[in-house]
């Protein structure tokens, strides 16, 4: 191991010094000669089915295996048998909530959101889960201090039995100009003001660099100023949400740094929409952000 | 000629051989490739710029040759006085400034009480710059200081028009620069790319345009290539700059600037791009160089 681990290091350092950018497939390709399939380990990774729609849930979780993913999310209380027979975990399971439109802003939704939270909070701490992801909802004319105090006051309201389970509560930030229009959770310094007003570390966001470069941009010093408040990271190229390799604009290898620096012991899950050979694709973006 | 064609052609199947690795082609090793085939030889799509004032302790004379040894073209951000230096390299001014005021970022068009002084001032540097052979100036406009966004609008466009005719006799287009006002000019007006485009068509001519700052506006707004696709028509020039941080443009920061160059040449974008990054490391020339290079897409 350790002899492994100098080689890897050696060549990175090697590249560094070269002219450009440094050559990132060069790298991938001695770190493979030197590793296999093992990754670097300061990223833990983790993918969103929903984007390899078309392969069966099993076949996915063999494949994931086999390039280093050991997580696979956005999957409801149904799908986690299938990921424990082959030893994969769900960083950021669903299977509660109204979706992401209908959310903790809207005061009338709240007895009915709490009553699905409350109910997955056992299910997830049986299955060894320790986080469930959550929405705002859309703004429909509402304004941005309402819209937080109304999904302080939901939210507040979940917190003693998110504790109790040891669930943190992950809300998604989202770009509301190309995807999600009007939805409410889509700046950085709104979600951690909302945050502050919940007031408890069994709430945090969910920052989805793509979403968020799309919306705001200034995406590591972003993640710098605001990495108290982040449980989970997604990924995406940027514009288009496909691979996030040089077919888009930003460069995931130092975000991915930032995102080591800030001590951040989660995990990030790719969520690009696979424009070639969806699996091939996966294990390229795996290794785009498998930093050494 | 012919052997340059031969080079091109070797450049082209290196670049092509590059672009079949599995990840993020391998520009260091295109590049490497490339520079045996052509030496200091660029690949012509970008038309390569530079900020001189990011190079302060290097003299004009002394920059403008190590400028021309790396590929650049132009040299930018000087004034009438500079000119001369670089015309003896046989170097361009890709985007000139005037003196005094009309150099002023946060005093611009959006006050009214400024545009006798900034009239005066660009009607009297608009002939040297199409006397020395160049076609664009630099102008800003000024902090906002509690103006609405419609106001600003409004302000800069009634005074910008007035100096249209003087542009459109000169051939010289005047180009507001987008900076952020969020890290390092705080309270600067033309902070959005939808207000710059929003006041090109309030200006209403083509003598009218944006600088886009790669480096202010990914701070600002990100969502740069979209952004760049969107309003490309109000755009006459780019600077670069690393984010965070506005270094060296290469893998210590965000941005993968060969995609965004990428999109500048499918725009049909026929301007320069000028380097603005503070160098970090020590070799100025060398991060120059690099940066230059990674901007230099085949």
């Amino acid at each position: 191991m350790p002899t492994r681990r100098n080689a890897l290091k050696n060549i990175v350092a090697g590249t560094v010094t070269g002219a450009g950018i440094m050559s990132i497939s060069e790298v991938f390709a001695k770190n493979k000669a030197v590793l296999g399939t093992k990754l670097n380990g300061k990223i833990n990774h983790s993918v969103c089915k929903w984007c390899y729609g078309k392969i069966p849930l099993d076949s996915f979780a063999q494949e994931c295996k086999k390039i280093g993913i050991t997580s696979i999310e956005l999957l409801g209380p149904e799908d986690w048998p299938t990921l424990k027979k082959y030893g994969l975990t769900c960083a950021l399971p669903n299977g509660a909530g109204m979706g992401i439109e209908k959310g903790f802003n809207d005061p009338a939704l709240h007895d009915e959101l709490v009553k699905s939270y409350e109910d997955i909070f056992p299910k997830l701490k049986e299955a060894g889960y320790k986080t469930v992801i959550c929405f705002s909802g859309n703004r429909r004319g509402m304004s941005d201090y309402d819209g937080m105090r109304n999904c302080a006051i939901g939210l507040r309201r979940l917190m003693p039995s998110a504790e109790k389970y040891g669930i943190t509560m992950i809300m998604e930030l989202l770009n509301s100009k190309v995807n999600h229009r009007d939805y409410m959770c889509d700046h950085t310094a709104w979600g951690a003001g909302l945050c502050e007003m919940v007031g408890s570390e069994n709430f945090k966001l969910l920052y989805d660099i793509y979403h968020m470069s799309i919306m705001e941009g200034d995406v590591i010093a972003t993640i710098k100023q605001y990495y108290k408040y982040i449980g989970h990271y997604h990924t995406g190229g940027v514009p288009g949400r496909a691979e996030i390799d040089e077919t888009q604009e930003l460069y995931y290898p130092a975000i991915m740094k930032a995102i080591v620096e800030t001590g951040f012991n989660g995990f990030v899950a790719q969520e690009f929409i696979p424009k070639r050979e969806p699996l091939a694709s996966l294990k390229q973006c795996v290794g785009i952000c498998d930093i050494a | 000629m012919k052997s340059l064609s031969n080079r091109r052609k070797a450049l082209k199947s290196m670049a092509a051989a590059a672009g079949l690795g599995t990840f993020s082609s391998s520009l260091a090793g295109a590049f490497a490739a490339s520079q045996k085939a052509l030496g200091p030889q660029l690949n012509g799509k970008i038309n390569h710029s530079v900020c001189k004032w990011c190079y302060s302790k290097i003299p004009l004379d002394t920059f403008a040759q190590e400028c021309k040894k790396i590929g650049l073209t132009s040299i930018e951000l000087l004034g009438p006085e500079e000119w001369p230096v670089i015309q003896k390299y046989g170097l361009t001014c890709a985007l000139p400034w005037g003196e005094g005021l009309t150099r002023s970022i946060d005093k611009g068009f959006n006050d009214p009480k400024n545009h006798e002084e900034l009239i005066k001032g660009f009607e009297d540097v608009i002939p040297k710059v199409r006397a020395a052979g160049y076609d664009k100036i630099i102008c800003f406009s000024g902090n906002r200081r509690g103006m609405s966004d419609y106001d600003g609008i409004r302000n800069c466009a009634e005074g910008i028009r007035k100096l249209i005719p003087t542009c459109e006799k000169h051939n010289v287009t005047l180009v507001m620069e987008l900076l952020n006002s969020k890290v390092n000019h705080k309270d600067y007006m033309c902070d959005r790319t939808e207000w710059g485009a929003a006041l090109c068509e309030a200006v209403g001519s083509e003598k009218f345009k944006l600088l886009y700052d790669i480096y202010h506006m990914q701070i600002q707004e990100g969502d740069v290539v979209a952004t760049i696709k969107k309003y490309h028509k109000y755009i006459a020039h780019y600077h670069t700059g690393g984010v965070p941080g506005r270094h060296e443009i290469d893998e210590t920061q965000e941005l993968y600037y060969p995609a965004i160059m990428q999109a500048i040449v499918e725009t049909g974008y026929k301007g320069f791009v000028g380097q603005e990054f503070i160098p970090s490391r020590g070799d100025d020339l060398a991060s120059l160089k690099q940066g230059v290079t990674i901007c230099d897409i085949a």
